[in-house]
C-alpha cells in the first residue's frame, strides 16, 4: 500500500513539474503561436515537414526582431493522425495560451479539434484538411490554406474530359478524403456525361494491389482515377507497368509527392497526371526560394509535398494579421477575411471568403516527364 | 474468365506466401512460449529496413555484383533481426516467463511500439523506395498462362524456406528439442533438453523467417515505411491463428489460404469489403474447427 | 453471515474522491491557466477508465481475452448519434438504448465464439473490432455516414442544464466511473461474479460445481458490451464527431492494456492503470516525434517490475463462521 502511495505521490510531483515548468513567465514580451500537425503516427512525414517548415519561419521572423518587437513562441502539439490525440492537442495548445493555430493534415483530425479552437476563441488555419463541411459550419474562426475537395473534384472531372477520356474506372481507399473526392469526382464526371465503369476501394497501407488493377482491366475503362494517397499510387503505378498495361491513372493532390517517382521507379511513373496546387519546386515566388534555400542546407532537399508549404502559409498569414491586428483573435479573424487582401503567399496569392476558404484557382494538371520530373500542363 | 481466375490465384499465393513466412515466426514463438509476440510485425519491418540499408544505402550491388550482394544482404538481414529478436527475448519477455501470461502480452504491444517508433526516429517517417526492378519484370509461360516472374521468386522463395524450416523441425535432434519443448517444457528439461537454448534459437529462427519476409516485400513491392508491419502483423498473425497457431504446417497453409481468400474476395466481391471477409473466414473456421485447421499438435491443452 | 460486505470507503479513500472532485474548483481558485487541458485531460482519463472497468468485468473478472472492445463502444456511439441526430432524442435518454444494441450485438457475435479458448477467443475479437471500423468505413445500413462519420451530435442534458464545458463533461464521467465501480464492486461480490471469478481459476472445476459456464461467461460479455456501448453515447456527445478513427484495433489494445497494466480484476488498479495509459503519452509530450517511443519503453518496464498488473488485486479472504474462525497453521509450523 505505501508503495502505491509512493507513486502516486511520484506521479502527481512528475504532472506539476511537468505542468508549472511550461507556465513560467518569460521575461521578453512573446506571442504563442501553436502549430498541430501529426509528428508521430501513419501521416508523420507530413507533420514534421510541417513542423520544419514553420520552424524556420519563426527563426527568421524572431532573428529580424519578431512582429513589431514581439517574439514568436512557437507551441507544437502532436495530433498523432488520429481524431482523439488531436483533441488533447488542441486543448493543450489553447491552455498554453495560443492567439492562432496551424494546422492540421487530416481532415477527420482537424474537425475533432474545431470545436475546442472555436470555443476557446482561437483562430485555426487548417492545412490540408480539403473535406468541404469544414467550412460549412459557419465558424468565424476558422480558414485553410488548402483548396476544398469540391474544387479539386470540379477540375479533376474537368481535365478527365478535357484529355479526352470517356470511359473512367475510380479508385479510392475508402479514408474521408479519398472516398470523399472520388464521389465528388463521379457526381461531376455524370453531370458532364462521362459514366465511370468501376468504382471500388483499395486498402491504404497495403501493398499488392494485382487483384484490383486485373479486375479494373476486365472492365477496359481508358483512364484509372485514383484518389487517395500516394504510396498506393506508386504501388498502382508499379503494378500496372507490371501487367504491361499501359492505360494512363490520373490522381488527386495527396498524390503530390516527390517520393511517388522514387516508390514507383521512373519508367512506371513516366505519364502519370495528377491535379494539384502547384508543389514546391514549381514555387516561384521570393518568399518561397529564401524559405527553400533555409530548408535545403538543413534537411537535404525540398519539403516532400505541398501541404507543408501550405502550413508556412497558414504561419505567414498569421503573422501578418497579428502585425496589424494586434494579438487578438477577433482582429485577427476580421484581419484574415476581409483586409488581406491578395497576399502574396508561399503557394501564390492568399486570400480568404466569408466562410473561410481561400480563394482563387489553385489546381493544376501535373504530368510525370520521362526523366521522373512533375511538369506544370497548362 | 478462368484465365482471370488463374490470375487471381497468382496474386493469392504471392501474397499469402509473404504471409505465411511471418506467420511462422508468431507460430514458432507460440509454440514454445505460448506467448503472442505482437512485436513481431515490427521485427519484419526491421528487415526491410536493414535491406533497405545494405543494397541502397551502402549500394553493395554496385560494389559486389548482384549475387554477393545478396547473399550478403540475407545474411545482414537475418543475422540482425535474430539478434534484435534475442535482445527482444532476454529484456522483455524473460522476465515475464513465470507470470501470467498477459502480462507478457501487454509488454510485447509496448515492445512494438517502442520498436516502430525507433525504426521511424532512427530512419525517418518517410517512405523508402527501394532502387526499382531488383527483381526481373518478364513473365514465363506456364500451362498456357503467362507468370510474372517475379511473383514466382516470391513464392518459391517463401515455400523453399518454409521447407527448409519444416525439415529442421522433423528431422534434425534440434528440431525434436524444440518439438519437445513445445509439447511440456518441464518434462523435456527432465529429458535433458536446454530449454532457455530452445527459447533462444526460436528467437533466432522466427524473428529472421520474419525479417527476410520484410526483405522479400521491400525487394519486390520496392517500398517500405516504419508501420508497414502494423499490417502485415496482424494480418501474419490471422494466417497463424486460421492454420492452428503453434503448428508450422499450420502457419504456412494458412497463410497462402489468407491470401487467397484476400485475392479472390477483393476479385469477386469487392475490394472495400475483402478485409472483413476474411475476418469473417476466419471466424466460421474457429466456429468449426475451434484450434485451426490444423489443431494444435505442437501446443497442447493448457 | 459467512460472506461480510466488502469495506468500501477508507478515509484515504473518501479524502481522495473529494479532493479530486474539488479539483476543478481548486484550479479555478488557484487561477489555474492549464486547467482546461488537464480537465481534458483528465476527462479522456475517466472515459478510458470507463471502457476499462466494463472490460474488466470480461478480461479481469471472467478471464477471457478480450481484445476489441472498441467493437461495442462504436456501437453505443453510433447508436447514440442517430437517435439523436435523426430522431432528435436527448442524449441521455439514449443511454439505455446504447446499452442494450451493444449488449445485444455483443450477444449476437460472441455466442458461437464463446467457447474458444485463450488466444482464439483472442483473435476473434480483434476480427470483429476489424469488421466493424470496415462496415462502419463502407457506411452499412447508410447509418454510419462512412469514412466521414457523423458530425453534430448534441450535448447532453441534465434537468434542463446543458453539459458543455471540459469542467460539466469532466463531473459527467467521473460520476459516471463512480457509479460504476460501485456496481462493479457489487457485481464482483455478488453470487454471479464470484461464480465467474471460480470460471477464471478453473473452467472445468466450476463446471463441475454446477455452474453454467458458457451462461455466466455470455452475460458477463454482454455486461461489459453494454457497459461500453453507454460510453460510446458520453464519447459521441463529447467529441460531437464520430468517424471510423477512433473505433480501431489500436483503441482496443489501449483498453486492454490499461486493464492488464493496472491490475487485471482490481477495480481501483484499473483505474490507475487509465490514468498511466493515458498520462504518460501526455507527460512525454516535451520529446516531441520520440514521445511513443519513451511510451513503448514505459510500458515494458512497468510490466517487467510489476508482472502481476502495477495494483493486483489482494487475494479474496473471507471471514468463517465462528467454530472454523481459526488461523491455518503457517508453512512448517506443525500442524
Amino acid at each position: 500500500m505505501l508503495k502505491i502511495y509512493s507513486f502516486l505521490i511520484l506521479a502527481a510531483l512528475i504532472g506539476l513539474v511537468s505542468f508549472s515548468g511550461l507556465d513560467q513567465a518569460k521575461a521578453v514580451e512573446t506571442v504563442k503561436i501553436g502549430v498541430m500537425a501529426p509528428t508521430t503516427g501513419p501521416w508523420a512525414t507530413e507533420g514534421q515537414d510541417m513542423v520544419k517548415v514553420v520552424d524556420i519561419l519563426v527563426e527568421q521572423i524572431n532573428a529580424k526582431g519578431g512582429i513589431n518587437g514581439v517574439l514568436i513562441d512557437l507551441e507544437v502539439g502532436d495530433d498523432g493522425g488520429t481524431p482523439k490525440t488531436a483533441a488533447l492537442a488542441a486543448q493543450r495548445l489553447v491552455t498554453a495560451g495560443v492567439v492562432a493555430v496551424v494546422g492540421t493534415y487530416g481532415s477527420a483530425v482537424t474537425e475533432a479539434s474545431q470545436d475546442i479552437y472555436d470555443e476557446a476563441g482561437v483562430v485555426q488555419i487548417a492545412t490540408g484538411s480539403t473535406s468541404i463541411r469544414l467550412t460549412e459550419k459557419g465558424l468565424e474562426r476558422f480558414f485553410r490554406t488548402c483548396p476544398r475537395d469540391d474544387e479539386q473534384g470540379l477540375v479533376l472531372a474537368n481535365k478527365v474530359k478535357a484529355l479526352g477520356f470517356v470511359k473512367p474506372a475510380i479508385v479510392h481507399d475508402n479514408t474521408s478524403y479519398a472516398k470523399g473526392l472520388a464521389d465528388e469526382t463521379r457526381e461531376i464526371l455524370k453531370s458532364l456525361k462521362i459514366a465511370d465503369v468501376y468504382f471500388d476501394a483499395i486498402t491504404p497501407g497495403e501493398r499488392d494491389f494485382a487483384v484490383a488493377l486485373s479486375k479494373i482491366r476486365a472492365q477496359n475503362p481508358d483512364v484509372i482515377i485514383f484518389t487517395g494517397y500516394y504510396p498506393e499510387a506508386a504501388m498502382l503505378l508499379r503494378q500496372k507497368r507490371d501487367l504491361n498495361w499501359n492505360v494512363p491513372i490520373i490522381g488527386g493532390d495527396a498524390t503530390n509527392n516527390r517520393t511517388l517517382v522514387e516508390l514507383a521507379g521512373v519508367s512506371a511513373a513516366a505519364g502519370y497526371y495528377f491535379v494539384s496546387p502547384p508543389g514546391p519546386s514549381d514555387m516561384k515566388s521570393q518568399a518561397a526560394l529564401d524559405l527553400f534555400k533555409v530548408y535545403q542546407e538543413r534537411h537535404q532537399g525540398l519539403p516532400n509535398s505541398v501541404w507543408a508549404v501550405l502550413a508556412g502559409d497558414a504561419f505567414n498569414v498569421i503573422v501578418k494579421a497579428i502585425g496589424t491586428a494586434g494579438v487578438n483573435p477577433e482582429g485577427i479573424a476580421m484581419y484574415l477575411h476581409s483586409g488581406l487582401g491578395k497576399y502574396e503567399g508561399l503557394s501564390g496569392p492568399i486570400s480568404f471568403n466569408e466562410k473561410g476558404d481561400r480563394v482563387g484557382e489553385l489546381y493544376r494538371l501535373y504530368r510525370v516527364d520521362p526523366k521522373g520530373q512533375f511538369v506544370l500542363q497548362d | 474468365m478462368l484465365s482471370h481466375f488463374f490470375e487471381q490465384i497468382i496474386y493469392g499465393l504471392t501474397v499469402g506466401g509473404v504471409y505465411a513466412l511471418i506467420a511462422l515466426g508468431y507460430t514458432m514463438v507460440y509454440g514454445v512460449m505460448k506467448l503472442i509476440n505482437f512485436a513481431h510485425g515490427e521485427l519484419f519491418t526491421l528487415g526491410a529496413f536493414v535491406g533497405f540499408f545494405f543494397l541502397v544505402t551502402l549500394d553493395l550491388g554496385s560494389f559486389w555484383g548482384p549475387v554477393l550482394a545478396i547473399s550478403l544482404t540475407v545474411v545482414g538481414v537475418s543475422g540482425i533481426t535474430a539478434l534484435a529478436g534475442r535482445l527482444l527475448e532476454r529484456v522483455a519477455y524473460r522476465p515475464l516467463r513465470d507470470s501470467d501470461r498477459l502480462a507478457a502480452v501487454v509488454s510485447a504491444l509496448g515492445a512494438s511500439i517502442f520498436l516502430q517508433n525507433l525504426i521511424m526516429v532512427v530512419s525517418g517517417a518517410k517512405y523508402r523506395a527501394f532502387g526499382v526492378d531488383l527483381l526481373p519484370t518478364t513473365f514465363i509461360q506456364f500451362a498456357g498462362q503467362s507468370v510474372p516472374v517475379a511473383r514466382l521468386f516470391v513464392f518459391l522463395t517463401a515455400v523453399v524456406t518454409m521447407l527448409l524450416l519444416y525439415v529442421f523441425i522433423n528431422n534434425t535432434r534440434f528440431g525434436l528439442a524444440i518439438r519437445a519443448a513445445a509439447i511440456d517444457q518441464g518434462a523435456a528439461r527432465l529429458m535433458g533438453v536446454d530449454v532457455n537454448k530452445v527459447i533462444a534459437v526460436v528467437f533466432v529462427i522466427g524473428p529472421a523467417l520474419g525479417g527476410l519476409a520484410g526483405l522479400l516485400v521491400g525487394v519486390y513491392y520496392g517500398q517500405i515505411n516504419f508501420d508497414m508491419g502494423q499490417l502485415y502483423g496482424l494480418k501474419a498473425f490471422t494466417a497463424a491463428v486460421i492454420g492452428g497457431i503453434g503448428n508450422i504446417p499450420g502457419a504456412m497453409i494458412g497463410g497462402l489460404l489468407l491470401g487467397l481468400l484476400e485475392t479472390l474476395g477483393a476479385a469477386y466481391v469487392s475490394g472495400a469489403w475483402k478485409d472483413a471477409l476474411s475476418f469473417v473466414a476466419l471466424i466460421l473456421i474457429l466456429v468449426i474447427r475451434p484450434t485451426g485447421i490444423l489443431s494444435e499438435r505442437v501446443a497442447e491443452k493448457l | 453471515m459467512i460472506f461480510p460486505r466488502p469495506r468500501l470507503f477508507g478515509a484515504f479513500q473518501v479524502a481522495g474522491v473529494v479532493l479530486f472532485l474539488a479539483l476543478p474548483f481548486i484550479f479555478s481558485g488557484l487561477n489555474f491557466r492549464r486547467s482546461p487541458y488537464v480537465l481534458h485531460l483528465l476527462t479522456t482519463v475517466g472515459l478510458y477508465a470507463l471502457l476499462s472497468l466494463s472490460l474488466n468485468v470480461i478480461l479481469g473478472f471472467a478471464g477471457m481475452f478480450h481484445m476489441g472492445h472498441a467493437a461495442f463502444f462504436a456501437v453505443g456511439a453510433y447508436i447514440t448519434a442517430n437517435l439523436n441526430l435523426t430522431y432528435g432524442w436527448s442524449i441521455l435518454s439514449t443511454l439505455p438504448v446504447a446499452a442494450g444494441g451493444a449488449g445485444l450485438f455483443a450477444l449476437v457475435v460472441a455466442t458461437p465464439v464463446i467457447h474458444l479458448r485463450g488466444d482464439y477467443l483472442l483473435i476473434v475479437t480483434i476480427g470483429l473490432v476489424e469488421i466493424v471500423k470496415i462496415a462502419l468505413v463502407n457506411d452499412v445500413f447508410g447509418l454510419t455516414g462512412g469514412p466521414n462519420g457523423l458530425i453534430r451530435v448534441g450535448r447532453p442534458e441534465i434537468f434542463g442544464y446543458r453539459i458543455t464545458t471540459p469542467r460539466d463533461f469532466f463531473y459527467l464521467i467521473w460520476v459516471a466511473v463512480a457509479i460504476s465501480a460501485l456496481l462493479f464492486n457489487w457485481l464482483e461480490n455478488s453470487r454471479f461474479g464470484r461464480a465467474l471469478k471460480y470460471i477464471k481459476e478453473d473452467a472445468v472445476a466450476a463446471e463441475g460445481m454446477g455452474i453454467n459456464v458458457t451462461a455466466h461467461k455470455l452475460m458477463a460479455f454482454v455486461i461489459g458490451a453494454a457497459w461500453a456501448g453507454m460510453g460510446g453515447t458520453f464519447f459521441a456527445s463529447w467529441m460531437r464527431t464520430i468517424s471510423p478513427e477512433s473505433f480501431t484495433f489500436g483503441e482496443s489494445v489501449v483498453m486492454f492494456t490499461i486493464v492488464i497494466l493496472g491490475g487485471s480484476g482490481h477495480q481501483k488498479g484499473v483505474i490507475l492503470g487509465a490514468f498511466l495509459v493515458m498520462g504518460l503519452p501526455e507527460l512525454f509530450r516535451d520529446f516531441q516525434d520520440k514521445r511513443l517511443l519513451a511510451y513503448g519503453a514505459a510500458l515494458v518496464a512497468m510490466m517487467i517490475f510489476r508482472p502481476q498488473g502495477l495494483w493486483p488485486p489482494k487475494p479474496t479472504q473471507y471471514k468463517l463462521p465462528a467454530p472454523f474462525d481459526q488461523k491455518y497453521p503457517k508453512k512448517g509450523e506443525p500442524c
